[in-house]
C-alpha cells in the first residue's frame, strides 16, 4: 500500500536521504532504528510531505506522486491520507484535548460537530483520557499529551499513522501508557511506521525492521532476522554499541 | 481649585469623549490593519516592498509624531491629486478634512510599532503546532486562522492594550490642525473662562479614566485567553 522508490533529500549541501527504497504492505508495523542523525525522522516528514526531496516515486493507495513535480492538490491528498505523531506532541495549545481531537474532522474532513464530538469522545475513551476533554494541553503530563495527540492522528481516520520517537521526550515512568496505546492502535490493522530506540517494544510490535545508516537503507527484515541473526556487520555493531550503552545506563542507576 | 468649575469644565468636555475615543479606535484598528501587512511583507520577504517597508519604518520612527501630521497636513491633500488625476477622477482633495489627515498620520506612525508586536507574536507560536496542523491536512490558511492566530493574538493582546493609549494621547496633537478631541476642547474651554488648570486636570482625569478601563478591559480579556494556555 506503500512503496517508495529512490527517495532523495538535501538540506542545503548536506545530502540527508540518499536513494531510500521502501515497501509496506497494509497493516505492516514497520520500526525505523539507526544511529541518529541518519534520517530516520526525514523519511517520516518526507511522507507527510513535511520536508520537501528533490527526487523519488510514492505510491499511497491510490495516490500517485513524483516528487520532482509534486502540486498542492496532491500534497493535501497525501496528507490526509497520513497523520504524524511527534517527539514533542504539538498539541494545538489554544484548544482543549477534546476540541484537538475534533478541529481536523471540522475542518479538514467538513463532519458535522455532531459526528466529530462522537468520534473524538471514542476516541479520548479508547486512550483513557475521557476525565480531561475540558482540560488545556498545558495541563497534561507529556504521557497524557502523548496520548491525546495520538488520539489526534486517529480522528482523521488515515490509512497510515507516522510515529517519530513518541517516548522519547517522556520521564521514563510514563513511557509504558503510551506505549500499550500504540499496541492497542497497532491491533487494530492501521498501518503504522514507527521511528524508536525502545527496541523491546520494536521487536514486540514490528514485522518489519529498518535499519537505515547515513541516508541509506541498510538492512530490512522481520525483527527476528534484524535483532537476533543479522548477518551484516554494520547492523551487528549498531546494536551492540546500543544494548552496550543501555547497560550502561542501568548500572550506572 | 474652583469646584463648580471642575464640574463646568467636565461637563463642557463630556461631549467631545465619544468623538474621541471613536477617533482613537479607527486608528488604533486601522494601525492594526497597516502593521500586519507589513508585518506580512517582512515575514514571507516580499522584494521591494520590503526595502520600503524597512525604510518607512525607520522613518516613522525616528521622526516626531507631529512634524509627520505638519509634513501629511501639507503634502497629502497633493498626493491624493496626483492619484485622483492619474485616474482621472473628479475629486479634489484640497477641502480633505484635517480629521481624514490625522487619521492616516497617526495610524501609519503607530502602525511601525505594530507591525513589530505583531510579528513577534506569530513567531511565538511553535513551529510544532504548524507542521503538527500541515500534517493532518489542514491548509495554510485554515492553519493560520484556527491555530496560528488565536495564538498570537493572546501574545499581542498587552501590547495592543498599551499601542491603543499611545494612539488615544497622539491624537491630543489634533489641536495642531483644527482636530478637536478631550485636550483641544479643555483647551477651548480654559481660555474662554480663564481656568486654566481646572480644564486641564479635568482632561487628564478623563484620559486617566479612559486608560484605567481599557487595561481593566485588556487584563479581563487576556486572563480569559490565558486560562487556556
Ligand atoms: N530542517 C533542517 N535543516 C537542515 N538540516 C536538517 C534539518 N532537519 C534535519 N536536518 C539534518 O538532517 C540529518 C537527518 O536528520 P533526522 O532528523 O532525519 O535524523 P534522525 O535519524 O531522525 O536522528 P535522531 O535519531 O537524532 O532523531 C541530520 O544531520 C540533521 O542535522
Ligand atoms: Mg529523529
Amino acid at each position: 500500500m506503500l512503496n517508495i522508490q529512490n527517495l532523495k533529500l538535501s538540506f542545503g549541501e548536506k545530502e540527508v536521504l540518499k536513494g531510500v527504497d521502501l515497501n509496506v504492505n497494509k497493516g505492516d508495523v514497520v520500526t525505523f532504528i539507526g544511529p541518529s542523525g541518519t534520517g530516520k525522522t526525514t523519511i517520516l516528514k518526507c511522507i507527510n510531505y513535511l520536508v520537501e526531496p528533490h527526487e523519488g516515486q510514492m505510491q499511497i493507495g491510490d495516490i500517485n506522486i513524483d516528487f520532482k513535480n509534486i502540486n498542492k492538490k496532491e500534497t493535501l491528498k497525501l496528507r490526509r491520507n497520513t497523520a504524524m505523531v511527534f517527539q514533542q506532541f504539538n498539541l494545538f495549545k489554544n484548544k482543549t484535548v477534546l476540541e484537538n481531537v475534533m478541529d481536523a474532522q471540522i475542518a479538514v474532513q467538513k463532519k458535522s460537530k455532531k459526528e466529530a464530538y462522537d468520534k473524538s469522545i471514542d476516541l479520548l475513551g479508547k486512550v483513557g483520557l475521557l476525565d480531561k476533554e475540558k482540560d488545556y494541553p498545558s495541563k497534561l503530563s507529556g504521557g497524557q499529551q502523548q496520548r491525546v495527540s495520538i488520539a489526534r492522528a486517529l480522528a482523521v481516520e488515515p490509512d497510515i499513522i507516522l510515529f517519530d520517537e513518541p517516548t522519547s521526550s517522556l520521564d521514563p515512568e510514563l513511557v509504558d501508557e503510551v506505549l500499550k496505546v500504540i499496541e492497542r492502535v497497532a491491533k487494530t490493522g492501521v498501518t503504522i511506521l514507527l521511528v524508536t530506540h525502545e527496541m523491546d517494544f520494536a521487536r514486540k510490535i514490528s514485522n518489519k525492521v529498518v535499519f537505515m545508516e547515513k541516508g541509506k537503507v541498510v538492512e530490512e527484515g522481520p525483527p527476528q532476522q534484524i535483532f537476533e541473526n543479522s548477518q551484516n556487520e554494520r547492523t551487528k555493531k549498531f546494536l551492540r554499541k546500543f544494548y552496550a550503552k543501555t547497560n550502561e545506563m542501568v548500572e550506572a542507576k | 481649585m474652583n469646584i463648580e468649575i471642575l464640574w463646568q469644565d467636565f461637563l463642557g468636555i463630556l461631549p467631545v469623549v465619544p468623538q474621541t475615543i471613536a477617533l482613537a479606535v479607527i486608528i488604533f484598528l486601522l494601525s492594526i490593519l497597516i502593521g500586519t501587512v507589513m508585518a506580512l511583507i517582512q515575514e514571507y520577504n516580499v522584494p521591494i516592498l520590503i526595502q520600503i517597508v524597512v525604510l518607512f519604518k525607520l522613518f516613522l520612527r525616528g521622526t516626531p509624531l507631529i512634524v509627520f501630521i505638519f509634513i501629511m497636513y501639507y503634502s497629502l491633500p497633493g498626493i491624493v491629486n496626483f492619484f485622483t488625476n492619474l485616474l482621472s477622477l473628479s475629486y479634489n482633495a484640497n477641502n480633505i478634512s484635517p480629521m481624514i489627515i490625522l487619521i492616516v498620520a497617526v495610524s501609519l506612525t503607530v502602525s511601525s510599532f505594530q507591525a513589530e508586536t505583531i510579528r513577534g507574536s506569530f513567531l511565538s507560536v511553535s513551529h510544532g503546532q504548524i507542521e503538527a496542523a500541515r500534517s493532518l491536512g489542514y491548509t495554510p490558511f485554515q492553519a493560520f486562522t484556527r491555530i496560528i492566530t488565536p495564538q498570537a493574538l493572546v501574545e499581542a493582546l498587552p501590547e495592543f492594550g498599551s499601542a491603543f493609549l499611545v494612539v488615544m494621547k497622539a491624537i491630543s496633537l489634533g489641536f495642531m490642525i483644527t482636530v478637536v478631541d478631550i485636550f483641544a476642547q479643555a483647551r477651548l474651554i480654559a481660555s474662554s473662562n480663564s481656568y486654566y488648570i481646572e480644564a486641564f486636570v479635568v482632561a487628564a482625569l478623563m484620559y486617566w479614566g479612559i486608560a484605567v478601563i481599557v487595561v481593566k478591559l485588556t487584563n479581563k480579556f487576556e486572563s480569559r485567553l490565558l486560562s487556556r494556555s
